[in-house]
C-alpha cells in the first residue's frame, strides 16, 4: 500500500493525485461496482455524521430487573426535584453489564455516572494499581457525613480494596435456614431445641428417610449444591473462616477452615451423609423442594423473596430460623451475595452522583419497597426500626421475616475483597470434592479423620492461589 | 466484440485493498497484539508491564493449567478414537440403497448439528438431572435398585462432555462421509465383487482408500475442535463456571476464558491462547506428515 501511494506521488502533484487515483478507480471498475461503492461511502458519511443521542442527565446501569423497577418508579421523584439531572436508568444483564464497565474503566469508553455491581463482578475491578479503578474512592463522604457508623459494618468489607471504599452497600443478606415447616412439626421436632449444628443433625436425623424402600435415601435434613463454591463459603464465614484477611492475604489453610472443611467433607460425604445434593437455582431443585426430597436449605434473604415467588404454592409450608451455630453461642448467620452501586470517575455529575446514590440506597421509602418486592433487608441500622419488618409473611407461616433477619444482621460475618476472589473460592471447592472422595474412599465421615487431609488439600489450595498473586505487579500491598 | 481496456499493474491491488484493510486489521493485527501481550501484565490498555517469560514460565508451574491440559488432551482423545468410527459406521449404514426412510435417518441424524451446543448442552444436564432428570428416572422405575441419585453429569465428568459431543458432532461428521461415500467408483467396487471380494474386502481394500483423504480432514478437524472445548462444560457446568466437579471439566479454553475474563490477567490468557495454538499447529503438521505418508504408501 505504502509503494502504491509512492507510486502515486511520485508521478502526479498531490492535487492532481487524487483526481487520477478516483479516475483510476471508475476506469478500472464497472459502472455497476462504482455504483455500489459509492453508494457504501455515501451512506457511511450519513451514519458517521449523525448526531449522537444526547446523554443528559444522571445514568445508571443495573443488572438486575428488580432494582431497575424500584429505581424506574422513584424517577419521577427524583426528576422533579433535579428537572436539570433527569434519572436514566438501563437494565443491563450481568456478562454485558461486566464488559461495558471494564471497557470504560480500561478504555474510557462511556460508562454511566452510577455502575450497580454484584460481589462475583468486582474482582477484576480491583485487580490494578489503586489509582487505576474506574469507581470513585468513598471512604471520605462516607466519614464526613458519618454514614460509616449508620451502615452495617460489614456489609461494606467486599467494596473495600486496601482500606478504600468504592461502593455504597446495597444490603445485608444475612443466611437464614429455611425448613418445611410441616415435615418438621409431623415428625414432632422442635427446632428450639436447636443451637448448633450438631443439635441439628441429631434433632433431625428421624428425618433421614428411604421413603420407598429402595434402599435409597428419599429425604435429607439438609441440602446444597455442592458443586457451587457459594455454599461452602456460607459454612466458612459463618464458622470464622474465610479466603482472605482484611489486608488480602489469603488465608485457605487457616486452621478454621480445615476443621470446617473436614466437618463439611463428612456430612457432604461417606457412610454418614446427611447433607443431600440439590441446586436450589434450577427447576429440579424447586421441585426436589416442593416434594420434600429438601427438608432445610441455607439461604439469604434475597432468596426468601425469590423462593416465595418460584414455589408460591408451597405458601405456609415454610418457615425460616437462625442457622444453627458451629459451637454454642456462636454465630447464628452468614452472609451470601451482595450488590454496591458505585460512582464512575468518569460521571460529569459526582455530586448529583452521590446524592442519588444515597437516594436509592438509605431512604426509607425505597428500603420499604425494596423489602416487599424482593425481602431484601437495607443496610442502614436507621431503616431497622421500621414497622414493615414487623409484618407477618404468610408464606413463611406467618413469621415476621424482616425483623428476624434484621436480628442477625449484626452478626453477619465480613468479607474482605479480592481480585482472586473467584480463584480463592474455586481452589477450596476444588478441596472440598477432592476431601468427599477421601470420605467415600475410606468409608468414614468422621471430621477428626478427615482433617488430616483437609489439611493437605487446603495447604495445597493455599499455594496455588500464593503462586497466582505472587505473578500480580500491581497489587504490591496484598501480596502474601 | 468488446475491446479489453488496460489496465495499470496496481488495479489488483486496488481490488485487494479491501481484504486487506480488514485483515490487517481484525487478524493480523490482533494476533500480532496478542503474541505482545503473552509478554506483558495489564490493567486494561493504559496499565501494561513487560514481564518476559514470566507468564510462560508460570504456566510450566500451573497446576490448574496441566489439569486443563489433561482434561483436553482426555476429551480429545475420547472424541477422535469414539466420534469419527462412528461417523463412518452411521455413513456406511446410510449410505445402504436397500435402507428404508434413508432421508429420514439421515436429517435425525444431523438434525443436533443444527440446533447447536448450547441446547445440547441443556437437554444433556436435563436428561441426566439427578433424581428428577428422564434418565435416572425411568431407569428407577425400569429397575428397582437403580439409584434415583447417580450422578451421571458429575460422576462421569469426561464420559458425558464425550457422549454430548458425540450426539452434536456425529450427524456432521456423518455428513461429509456419506458424500465420501458416494463418489467411491462403483465399478471399482463392482469388480472386486467380480473377484470374489467379501463385504469386508471391498470396504477396506476399496471404500476405504477412497474416503481416504475425507476422514484425514474429518480427524484434524475434529482434533481442532476437541482441543477448543468450551461451551459444552460451561453449560453443563454452569454452577461452578465449566469446571465441573474437582476441576474434571476444565478445558484449556475454558481456563483461558477465566484468567482472561473474570480474573482480567490477559496476559497470562495470551500466552495460553499461544501455546494452545502452537500445538494445535504441531498436531495439525504431525497429521499432515502422517497422511502424507499413507497416501504415498497406498
Amino acid at each position: 500500500m505504502i509503494s502504491f501511494l509512492a507510486y502515486w506521488w511520485r508521478r502526479f502533484s498531490p492535487k492532481t493525485m487524487v483526481c487520477h487515483f478516483f479516475a483510476e478507480i471508475v476506469r478500472s471498475l464497472s459502472p455497476g461496482i462504482c455504483f455500489v461503492l459509492g453508494l457504501g461511502v455515501v451512506s457511511a458519511t450519513i451514519v458517521a455524521l449523525l448526531p449522537v443521542a444526547p446523554h443528559d442527565g444522571l445514568q445508571i446501569w443495573v443488572g438486575d430487573g428488580n432494582h431497575a423497577m424500584l429505581y424506574r418508579a422513584l424517577a419521577p421523584e427524583w426528576n422533579r426535584r433535579h428537572p436539570d439531572l433527569p434519572l436514566r436508568v438501563s437494565l443491563i444483564v450481568g456478562p454485558a453489564l461486566q464488559s461495558r464497565m471494564l471497557s470504560g474503566f480500561y478504555s474510557g469508553t462511556p460508562v454511566a455516572d452510577l455502575i450497580e455491581v454484584e460481589r462475583g463482578q468486582i474482582g477484576q475491578v480491583f485487580a490494578g494499581p489503586l489509582e487505576d479503578i474506574g469507581f470513585a474512592d468513598l471512604s471520605d463522604r462516607l466519614a464526613q457525613e458519618g454514614l460509616l457508623a449508620k451502615i452495617n459494618t460489614s456489609s461494606f468489607s467486599p467494596w473495600t480494596s486496601r482500606g478504600h471504599i468504592f461502593g455504597l452497600p446495597h444490603d445485608v443478606h444475612p443466611v437464614m435456614l429455611i425448613y418445611r415447616a410441616d415435615l418438621v412439626e409431623a415428625a414432632g421436632i422442635d427446632v428450639g431445641q436447636i443451637e448448633t449444628w450438631a443439635d441439628y443433625f441429631r434433632l433431625m436425623r428421624p428425618l433421614l428417610k428411604d421413603l420407598d424402600g429402595d434402599g435409597y435415601i428419599d429425604r435429607y435434613p439438609l441440602t446444597v449444591s455442592l458443586t457451587n463454591p457459594f455454599f461452602s463459603e456460607i459454612f466458612l464465614l459463618q464458622g470464622g473462616g474465610g479466603y482472605f484477611d482484611p489486608a488480602g492475604h489469603p488465608t485457605l489453610n487457616s486452621a478454621t477452615n480445615v476443621r470446617i472443611l473436614a466437618q463439611l467433607g463428612g456430612w457432604y460425604a461417606g457412610p454418614d451423609r446427611m447433607i443431600g445434593d440439590v441446586n436450589m437455582y434450577t427447576g429440579s431443585g424447586l421441585r426436589q423442594l416442593g416434594e420434600g426430597y429438601a427438608i432445610a436449605l441455607p439461604g439469604a434473604d434475597w432468596y426468601l423473596g425469590s423462593l416465595s415467588v418460584s414455589l408460591p404454592k408451597m405458601a405456609g409450608k415454610f418457615k425460616i430460623m437462625p442457622l444453627p451455630a458451629w459451637a454454642k453461642g456462636g454465630r447464628r448467620t452468614s452472609v451470601n451475595g451482595g450488590t454496591m452501586l458505585g460512582i464512575t470517575k468518569a460521571s460529569k455529575h459526582p455530586e448529583a452522583a452521590w446524592e442519588l446514590a444515597k437516594y436509592l440506597y438509605f431512604s426509607p421509602v425505597m428500603a420499604r419497597r425494596l423489602f416487599e418486592l424482593t425481602h431484601i433487608v437495607s443496610p442502614m441500622k436507621t431503616n431497622w426500626s421500621q414497622t414493615y419488618y414487623d409484618q407477618p409473611d404468610p408464606y413463611y407461616s406467618g413469621q415476621p421475616v424482616g425483623r428476624m433477619c434484621l436480628q442477625q444482621a449484626p452478626d453477619v460475618p465480613t468479607r474482605p475483597a479480592s481480585p482472586y476472589f473467584s480463584s480463592a473460592i474455586q481452589l477450596v471447592n476444588s478441596a472440598l470434592n477432592q476431601l468427599m472422595q477421601v470420605a467415600d474412599r475410606s468409608a468414614t465421615s468422621d471430621p477428626a479423620k478427615l482433617e488430616p487431609d483437609a489439611r493437605r488439600l487446603l495447604d495445597q489450595a493455599q499455594r496455588d492461589l500464593v503462586a497466582q498473586m505472587n505473578r500480580n505487579v500491581f497489587l504490591a500491598g496484598a501480596k502474601p | 466484440m468488446k475491446s479489453c481496456r488496460p489496465h495499470s499493474p496496481w488495479t489488483p491491488w486496488l481490488f485487494l485493498a479491501p481484504f486487506l484493510a480488514l485483515f490487517s486489521a481484525f487478524i493480523a493485527w490482533p494476533l500480532l497484539r496478542s503474541l505482545i501481550l503473552a509478554f506483558e501484565q495489564t490493567f486494561g490498555p493504559r496499565t501494561v508491564t513487560y514481564v518476559g517469560l514470566l507468564n510462560f514460565r508460570f504456566m510450566l508451574h500451573d497446576p490448574m493449567f496441566w489439569v486443563a491440559v489433561r482434561n483436553t488432551a482426555l476429551f480429545a482423545f475420547g472424541t477422535l478414537v469414539i466420534q469419527v468410527p462412528a461417523a463412518l459406521a452411521l455413513a456406511l449404514l446410510l449410505n445402504r440403497p436397500a435402507l428404508r426412510g434413508r432421508a429420514l435417518f439421515r436429517l435425525v441424524f444431523f438434525s443436533p448439528t443444527i440446533v447447536g451446543t448450547v441446547f445440547v448442552g441443556v437437554i444433556f444436564s436435563v436428561l441426566l438431572e439427578r433424581r428428577t432428570g428422564l434418565v435416572n428416572t425411568l431407569l428407577h422405575g425400569l429397575i428397582r435398585s437403580w439409584n434415583p441419585d447417580f450422578a451421571w453429569v458429575d460422576g462421569f465428568v469426561m464420559p458425558s462432555l464425550i457422549l454430548a459431543s458425540l450426539w452434536l458432532s456425529v450427524g456432521f461428521n456423518m455428513a461429509y462421509l456419506l458424500a465420501a461415500l458416494q463418489n467411491v467408483p462403483s465399478d471399482q467396487l463392482d469388480a472386486a465383487s467380480i473377484d470374489g471380494a467379501n463385504a469386508w474386502q471391498r470396504f477396506w481394500h476399496v471404500t476405504f482408500p477412497a474416503i481416504q483423504p475425507v476422514l484425514n480432514i474429518l480427524v484434524l478437524l475434529t482434533l481442532v475442535g476437541s482441543f477448543q472445548l468450551f461451551d459444552l462444560p460451561f453449560i453443563l457446568y454452569a454452577d461452578s463456571f465449566g469446571n465441573g466437579p474437582n476441576n474434571a471439566a476444565l478445558s484449556i479454553v475454558t481456563y483461558l476464558y477465566q484468567t482472561g475474563f473474570r480474573s482480567g490477567d490477559l496476559g497470562y490468557a495470551s500466552a495460553i491462547g499461544w501455546v494452545l495454538t502452537l500445538v494445535l499447529v504441531a498436531a495439525a503438521l504431525l497429521h499432515r506428515r502422517l497422511s502424507r505418508h499413507e497416501e504415498a504408501g497406498s
